[in-house]
């Protein structure tokens, strides 16, 4: 607990600037819908026929002038990606970071074994990337509440649970690669959650590629197919979980038995 | 490992190997701290003085060999001995956004003890300002910082790796009297040094240790008598200089076959104790 404290405290800040800079976004956007909804509204047919872009960004099934199909098209898309983005950082930065700072020193000659520094380590990721979500989740609201509009709470909520989920497993395997690198992996783990966004846009594209919505997050909590199917696709989603589960395991099964480096 | 059954043992190392690569970091190291001693474990940089204490401490997993602290086994027993340890790394780094005072906070909550006291009589000794952030402190006081969280749970086995660098004469003088309460209060010390003077003003027994290798281990006093005199003397006008090793009778007979004008018989420094028992030790192995 006392770990768990530390962490929180220590990651506070980083996670006021990404939730405020996430959360301010979507909440902007839904205030503009009000303004540009009768500017979309023409596009909106032309929107949802331009093939392979369409089916990328979901606009092949929604009315991109409704505000069900804006929130999935563009205000999905922000929370989605900076969500991502902040869960990859928090999470490779999680245990490498007291090697590169050098405080592993201290840290690790305080009477915690290290499944303990890994088990809260972990527990302090997951809880800021709750913390990340309900605040953007706040500010979401307040968008939709000043916009006057509102969407299905069923919905919703499942669309949130997916995107946890989905932040979770990309933390979880950029914590997995903290506990191997002695550095910060920051520009990785980024670079991780952009790519892993990329493969859902590609499996989309390319049929080929369909076996891509195993590995990547981004494919079971895409917005736009639980607004269409109010579900989210068990078997991606399961993987996610079993991603999410293993990689503290794996973590603390390296962390264990390596040389830290002072 | 031998267990003696009068003797206890803050720290015993048993044949600890360690290797970085290709190369050997400790080299077979055995050495035995007895409880309540102050023992300086003396070496240049690089000869594995840090290594050697962070397998004691379990920041580093991968070795061979046994070490058993405060009676405790050194790999299934790493929470307890910490609990029970006080560390003093030679480059004291801790984060730098927190205040001194969460930083004091959190090395006492960790061990669960109720500090406050201690700490703050620390602090007061050791001119800590505590209200200031790690990253606005210098080297000195951060060291001044290690020391307060090594020794604020009065533990029973104290490790300091080069606890002075940093520190400045009048700070020295503080920190070692810290170290002689503690001793007295029944706390085992641990003094990694390359500084010669302070182990012998201080501690009791003490090892060289070089190229991972121990070279030797006994009493200070021991170690300072170790038969080796430097001589001066002059004949005829001229100065000569010599190190004699062995019986004094031999270099009275010696000194009687030169027949000097006059003579100087003196005490190595253990500087130069150092590089005689290192050369001693090359010179075996030969």
């Amino acid at each position: 607990m006392i770990l768990l404290k530390h962490e929180l405290r220590s990651n506070f800040r980083s996670l006021l600037i990404w939730a405020g800079c996430v959360g301010f976004g979507c909440l902007g956007c839904l205030l503009l819908f009000e303004g540009i909804k009768d500017s979309i509204e023409p596009m909106a047919e032309l929107y949802g026929k331009m093939g392979a872009f369409s089916v990328a960004l979901g606009m092949d099934k929604l009315n991109v002038a409704s505000m069900e199909g804006y929130f999935a098209t563009e205000i999905a898309l922000i929370f989605a990606v900076g969500g991502a983005m902040f869960a990859a950082m928090t999470g490779a930065v999680m245990l490498s970071k007291e090697e590169e700072g050098h405080t592993a020193e201290f840290l690790y000659t305080l009477p915690f074994d290290r499944v303990s520094v890994v088990f809260w380590k972990y527990g302090a990721m997951a809880l800021l990337i709750l913390l990340f979500q309900l605040i953007c989740i706040v500010a979401i609201a307040l968008g939709l509440a000043g916009a006057g509009e509102s969407l299905d709470g069923k919905t919703l909520a499942l669309y949130y649970g997916s995107q946890l989920l989905m932040q979770l497993e990309v933390g979880s395997v950029c914590f997995l690669l903290s506990a191997l690198c002695r550095k910060k992996q920051i520009g990785a783990a980024l670079g991780f959650s952009v790519f892993l966004y990329m493969a859902d846009v590609m499996c989309r594209i390319v049929p080929d590629l369909e076996i891509l919505k195993y590995a990547t997050p981004f494919y079971f909590s895409n917005a736009a197919d639980i607004f269409v199917n109010k579900a989210v696709e068990s078997a991606p989603a399961l993987i996610g979980l079993g991603v999410l589960l293993a990689s503290p395991v794996l973590s603390a099964a390296i962390y264990q038995k390596r040389d830290i480096s002072a | 490992m031998e267990r003696s059954e009068e003797k206890r043992y803050a720290i015993e190392i048993c044949d600890l190997v360690k290797f970085y690569g290709k190369k050997a970091g400790a080299d077979g190291i055995s050495l035995r701290v007895e409880e309540g001693d102050i023992f300086g474990f003396l070496g240049p940089n690089g000869a594995g003085k840090s290594t050697a204490i962070r397998c004691m401490l379990g920041i580093l997993r991968s070795y061979e060999g046994e070490i058993r602290i405060l009676s405790m086994d050194g790999r299934r027993q790493r929470r307890e001995i910490l609990s029970q340890v006080g560390y003093m790394p030679s480059e004291a780094m801790f984060y730098p956004s927190m205040k001194v005072k969460d930083v004091i906070r959190l090395a006492a909550d960790a061990r669960g003890r109720e500090c406050e006291k201690e700490a703050e009589k620390i602090c007061a000794q050791l001119e800590v300002n505590t209200e200031k952030r790690i990253r606005e402190l210098s080297l000195g006081n951060r060291k001044k910082v290690s020391i307060v969280c090594a020794m604020q749970h009065k533990p029973r086995l104290l490790v300091l790796d080069e606890p002075t660098s940093g520190l400045d004469p009048l700070m020295q003088e503080v920190f070692f009297e810290l170290i002689c309460e503690y001793n007295r209060q029944g706390t085992t010390c641990f003094l990694s040094s390359h500084v010669l003077p302070e182990v012998k003003k201080y501690c009791r027994n003490a090892a060289f240790i070089r190229d991972g290798k121990i070279i030797r281990t006994d009493s200070v006093e021991n170690l300072s008598r170790s038969g080796l005199r430097r001589i001066r003397l002059w004949k005829q006008g001229r100065e000569q200089r010599f190190d004699y090793t062995g019986e004094t009778n031999g270099l009275l007979h010696k000194l009687a076959q030169m027949k000097p004008e006059d003579v100087l018989i003196e005490e190595p420094s253990l500087d130069e104790l150092f590089l005689h028992y290192y050369e001693e030790e090359k010179g075996g192995k030969a």
